[in-house]
């Protein structure tokens, strides 16, 4: 509890964000936002482009495996639907982009509620090795049919908005950031919700959620279907962003990434899902700047680049070990601490 | 002690970790101070990951190749550095490290690692306008110049491979019949639509197309398909080693008579060595010559001068492209030209009966984005070399 903040209406208490601090926070956050893309270099706009495409996708597995407790290696085929839908919207329709990524999501989405149908019967590791059929059965699809290119894939153009090509980092971070932003307010408020709400109870504990009467059939499907088509979402993004789908961009590693991203992230958390995906995008870049400062230059690249692999696995157990809770109950820890500073407890 | 208490060593931590983060970010958002004369070459190499084998190789021969060039006053004075950075042979994080060594470094020639960094890359490519790169893929795909105006490949395409081993194969026994085993990627299947075309141009058949997973270890029901197809000759694509040596080894066991053949990622000594005696009499498509040929080749004797150790294919493929891109800058500052992504493609498609030294046993033309030459290699067990059962084919 944040010293010095009075709730005096249960809609105050719900608040996504309750107190003036958090506001504040809030506007320069946003303010960083805005002002990033005229600072930054094309590398760093990239990055940021990918941190946004990563935190989207993260965002939406935390809805299913974080708040609905339903383990998921589905993600990145899901994401290739997606990201296949917009691309051949785009190239065969040339439709608007906003359209595409809808219809990207929507495709993602059914595939989801399609994959999530073994959720009914199994949970834990068999629903997630239940889920990698998804990787499977989409890289077929897309290496065989004749609207997907086959192994070769599709290219595609720039999304296009006022005659203007989104063709560079700069002016995708425009449409990929703002999208980013939306879907984790999209999240974060649906947790507000009765079916927010029913999630955590599924997850907490299954029967006792249908026991109080919350239809576990259509809440677990509900639960794939929005992850699935945030991961649709994402995947037009990435497909916008990269502008070459072929049927090797969503391995089943990828899947994995973004359960990583969760776990290290915080499981169950918005915030969780966000640092997660941060954290794995962006620290092995940072962990090469550390290693680019050290003496040697190019002659000492090669033995160097196993060692930042192995100082990356080493942070994330140790993320595991010292915090089990992820990133995000150290950042609920520090926040405490100034919550009560200048006290001790 | 209190769980929620921040003990002041986290403090610094924190503080530390923030000041380290805070730097960090901001030491790459200008662009940092070069020599003038510097020309850069950037390095999107892969020495951590599935390719790592042939990035580390690739790296060094990089690097070797320059030392002689800038040892030797560099390229009209200039000198040429390599700025090169890990990708794990991911295509996010080549991009990311394209994107990273441009926004540094005035670059203007760019080594990639794969067909997907190459085909995603290319917009940037024509857009940036002043690099000319080239990568470790010989997809098909890339060999069109009007798609990939600023890239070409240090060899012939995955088709052009297929096409100097059938040649090869209908010089050798005209009619037979050819088997493609390919795994099932696009690494893989690159070849096999056209090459079987080819094939039938030539007067040989394909019984059988075999696919399998690209990781795939048990191949006993595949091999039973080959033993029925009964090829004189089987191509391997799309693998490094695995499922090759099984295969080979199951089809002797049921008494199979076909000869084995790869292409180039499979073609590297030290891999072929690996199959062990189930290896011996392995055939395949190499366009350079390996470290150990005793053919006259100065350049090869300036890489044994300078490295004692045998030095893999992808290391002469690294040094080669060094070449080409050492080449290419030097005839575009000869014609007084800036160094330009279309300037020096312009250059690179002079070459003419090129020599590069022995590395390829014939001189080079460089017409398109490729370079149609190969040689049929055959692996000797005994004396743990690969050595030459053709004439240097060119398309």
């Amino acid at each position: 509890m944040r010293i010095g903040t009075l709730k005096e209406s249960y809609v105050a208490d719900a608040a996504l964000f309750d107190s003036r601090t958090q506001h504040a926070w809030l506007a320069i956050a946003t303010a960083l936002l805005l002002l990033f893309p005229f600072m930054a270099s094309d590398y760093w706009l990239y990055m940021a482009c990918l941190v946004a495409i990563n935190v989207a996708s993260s965002t939406g597995l935390n809805i299913l495996t974080g708040y609905t407790g339903l383990v998921s290696l589905g993600q990145a085929a899901f994401m290739g639907l997606g990201a296949y839908t917009v691309a051949i919207l785009q190239t065969r329709y040339g439709t608007p982009f906003l359209l595409n990524l809808l219809a990207g999501g929507v495709v993602a989405m059914l595939g989801g509620i399609v994959v999530g149908i073994p959720s009914l019967r199994v949970k834990g590791l068999y629903l997630a090795i239940a889920t990698i059929a998804a990787s499977f059965i989409t890289h077929f699809l897309f290496a065989n049919l004749r609207i997907t290119g086959g192994t070769g894939g599709l290219s595609l153009p720039p999304a296009r908005i006022f005659g203007l090509d989104l063709d560079t980092s700069f002016r995708l971070y425009w449409l990929i950031v703002p999208v980013m932003v939306l879907m984790l307010l999209g999240a974060a408020n649906l947790f507000r919700t009765r079916i927010g709400r029913a999630f955590i109870a599924i997850r907490d504990r299954d029967i006792s959620a249908e026991v109080l009467g919350i239809p576990l059939l259509r809440y677990k499907l509900l639960s794939f279907g929005l992850s699935s088509f945030y991961a649709g979402v994402a995947g037009g993004l990435w497909a916008y962003f990269f502008r070459v789908v072929t049927p090797e961009s969503f391995p089943l590693s990828m899947s994995i990434f973004f359960l990583a991203a969760i776990i290290v992230g915080g499981m169950g958390s918005i915030l969780g899902g966000i640092l997660g995906a941060v954290f794995m995008t962006l620290v092995p870049e940072l962990l090469k700047l550390v290693f680019d400062w050290l003496p040697g230059g190019a002659d000492l690249t090669v033995f160097l680049s196993p060692v930042r692999l192995i100082v990356f696995g080493a942070l994330i157990i140790g993320f595991l070990v010292f915090e089990p809770l992820g990133l995000a109950e150290m950042w609920r820890r520090t926040r405490r601490f100034f919550h009560l500073w200048p006290f001790r407890n | 002690m209190n769980p929620q208490r921040i003990s002041s060593r986290r403090r610094s931590l924190m503080l530390g970790a923030a000041a380290a983060g805070a730097t960090a970010l901001t030491q790459p958002l200008s662009v940092l101070a070069q020599g003038a004369e510097e020309i850069i070459l950037g390095g999107s190499i892969p020495m951590t990951g599935v390719f790592a084998f042939a990035g580390i190789g690739i790296n060094a021969g990089i690097q070797d190749y320059l030392k002689i060039v800038n040892d030797a006053g560099g390229v009209k004075g200039r000198k040429i550095k390599y700025v090169p950075e890990d990708t794990g042979y991911k295509v996010d994080v080549s991009v990311a490290t394209f994107k990273k060594i441009t926004s540094q470094n005035k670059v203007n020639l760019y080594y990639g690692d794969s067909t997907g960094f190459a085909k995603t890359i290319n917009p940037e490519l024509d857009r940036n306008g002043n690099i000319l790169m080239t990568g470790a893929s010989f997809a098909t795909e890339l060999n069109d110049p009007k798609k990939y105006p600023n890239q070409f490949m240090v060899g012939p395409d995955y088709t052009e491979m297929f096409g100097i081993l059938l040649n090869h194969i209908a010089k050798e026994k005209p009619g037979a019949k050819v088997a493609f085993v390919y795994s099932d990627s696009e690494f893989g299947r690159d070849p096999i639509e056209s090459s079987e075309a080819l094939a039938k141009k030539l007067g040989l058949s394909v019984p059988i197309k075999i696919m399998t997973p690209a990781g795939s270890v048990d191949v006993s029901t595949e091999v039973i398909k080959l033993r029925r197809a009964a090829p004189d000759y089987t191509i391997f694509h799309g693998y490094i080693l695995a499922p090759i040596p099984e295969f080979i080894s199951q089809g002797k066991q049921q008494g199979m008579t076909s000869k084995w053949m790869g292409t180039f990622w499979t073609m590297d000594s030290s891999t072929v060595m690996k199959m062990g005696e189930v290896g011996d009499g392995f055939m395949g498509v190499m366009p350079f010559r390996y470290y150990y040929d005793t053919e006259k080749a100065p350049m090869l004797e300036k890489i044994r001068a300078m490295r004692s150790e045998y030095q893999s294919t992808a290391y002469i493929q690294g040094f080669l492209a060094t070449m080409l891109f050492t080449e290419s800058v030097k005839r575009c500052l000869d014609a007084g030209k800036p160094l330009t992504g279309p300037n020096l493609k312009a250059a690179l498609n002079t070459l003419k009966d090129f020599d590069t030294g022995g590395l390829i046993g014939v001189p080079i033309t460089i017409s398109g984005n490729s370079i149609p030459v190969g040689r049929v290699y055959k692996a000797d067990m005994k004396a743990q070399k690969m050595v030459a059962a053709s004439d240097w084919i060119k398309l």
